[in-house]
């Protein structure tokens, strides 16, 4: 009775194991003659199974496996001077669709050094491919229509702010006026946000920067000698979502408005300070100024919350509005003392 | 005593509510403003007016030449007119300005541009 040797059991293993292999793979002698091809690599190339062992590389198929480049690389892999790892070629048959594919080839140690062994993996790649080329292009056409609408936002903005400027132009009373450049400058608190939103390609805002701006532009529109007055922003590193940011900044715009127009009559000289702190979920914003003070003509009603835009604002932010005498001039604060205060009011 | 005569300034923008309200907020500023809605009437604008002493324009112009061209053509052509550019895109980076222009965001405030514009042309 014969028994396989050892060295032909190792070998019928090997075999088995190839055939069986899900990814297609190819054992080849030293100059290119298969010895197995993986039933996957059958199926997925096309190549007749029982056609295979025994023939060259470059014979099976249609000969679309003699690629020169890819017969020299196996033959310096064979040679033991390379090893192909990731390689990239294509596949072009007769007839058919060019095939991408990513080739990986060793030469495997074996006992018998007479008898030269490669393993080669071959992986179609051509699926995977068109899908990252498709994912790609559609995130870039996703940012250039985003970078489009942002685009159009900021024309109407435009239109609008010169519009109500224009408006602000026309009208002959002084108080009609008034309102109409006051909603200039709460149009324009808006927008500022949505330019720091795109710039920060997030949904937050760093309210120093923006409250930095947002004063400037006041500065600019309504304070005719900086040497005179002056605003002054002192806002920590906080970072805050574009809805609170909008309501921050019109509550900001408010009071500073009121406070150039009634805390400092007769070219008194002055200054208004902006702050904001924040720590966890408490934060205080505060506009202070020091003009002439609530007790001397500069009612309660005139400290900016006449129009009920900063009281509805803090109902918003569930924020509570204080009103101090800060002698001299006003100091209106608006807080959150966070999750902490309603628990214990909820008690 | 003669005033000194009023700082000539060209403005480039083809929106006519946008141009005419920054063409108001140039005159009570005390310039001179001239004004245009494309790149093509700029360029004969400034080669019969060499009094213009700063071109502000929309990046975004309708027709062959758009506000950064211009720009960059009024650099070459002109070089001491100032420049300053405005356009509702955020991604205009730095580079692609003519050297010495300012750019500016959309919606700018006109009080904020005027500002720039006294400092650019050092007054007080």
């Amino acid at each position: 009775m014969t028994s396989l040797t050892p060295s032909q059991m190792e070998t019928g293993t090997s075999l088995a194991i190839i055939a069986a292999s899900t990814e297609p793979l190819l054992f080849l002698t030293g100059d290119l003659t298969i010895l197995a091809a993986s039933a996957s690599f059958c199926r997925v190339f096309q190549i007749d199974p029982p056609k295979a062992p025994g023939r060259r590389l470059s014979e099976i198929g249609s000969g679309e496996w003699g690629m020169p480049k890819l017969t020299s690389l196996l033959k310096a892999t064979a040679a033991g001077s390379a090893e192909i790892e990731a390689y990239e070629i294509d596949l072009d048959r007769k007839g058919q669709e060019r095939r991408h594919l990513v080739v990986n080839a060793r030469k495997l140690d074996v006992a018998d050094s007479n008898n030269v062994r490669l393993l080669v993996a071959i992986a179609d790649v051509t699926a995977a491919r068109a899908e990252a080329k498709l994912k790609d292009e559609l995130v870039r056409e996703k940012t250039v229509l985003l970078q489009e609408v942002q685009h159009r936002v900021a024309n109407s903005l435009q239109i609008i702010a010169s519009v109500l400027l224009q408006s602000a132009r026309r009208v002959q009373s002084e108080e009609a006026r008034g309102h109409l450049t006051d909603a200039h400058q709460r149009v324009m608190s808006i927008a500022a946000v949505q330019h720091h939103l795109a710039l920060s390609g997030s949904q937050d805002v760093a309210l120093r920067s923006y409250l930095s701006q947002l004063c400037e532009s006041l500065s600019a529109s309504m304070i005719s000698d900086p040497t005179v007055l002056a605003i002054v922003v002192d806002v920590d590193a906080s970072v805050v979502d574009a809805n609170k940011s909008v309501s921050l900044g019109l509550i900001v715009t408010e009071l500073v408005i009121n406070a150039l127009k009634h805390a400092f009559p007769a070219h008194r000289h002055g200054k208004i300070v902006v702050a904001y702190r924040c720590r966890g979920p408490e934060w205080s914003l505060s506009v202070k100024d020091d003009g002439v003070g609530m007790s001397t003509g500069y009612p309660q009603a005139k400290a900016g919350l006449g129009t009920g835009i900063v009281e509805a604002l803090a109902r918003h932010l569930q924020a509570r509005i204080d009103v101090a005498d800060s002698s001299p001039g006003t100091a209106i604060t608006i807080s959150d003392e966070g999750v902490a205060a309603t628990r214990a009011a909820a008690v | 005593m003669m005033l000194p005569p009023k700082i000539v300034i060209l403005l480039v923008e083809d929106h006519p509510l946008v141009r005419a309200c920054m063409a108001e907020a140039l005159l009570e500023a005390g310039f001179d403003a001239l004004d245009t809605g494309n790149a093509t009437e700029a360029i004969a604008m400034l080669d019969i007016r060499p009094d213009i002493k700063l071109v502000f324009a929309d990046a975004d112009l309708p027709g062959t030449m758009d506000g950064l061209k211009l720009a960059h053509c009024i650099r070459e052509r002109w070089p001491p007119v100032k420049l300053i550019l405005v356009s509702g895109r955020t991604n205009v980076p730095d580079e692609t300005l003519p050297p010495g222009a300012r750019f500016f965001s959309k919606p700018y405030h006109d009080a904020v541009i005027v500002q720039e514009m006294n400092c650019m042309l050092r007054r007080a």
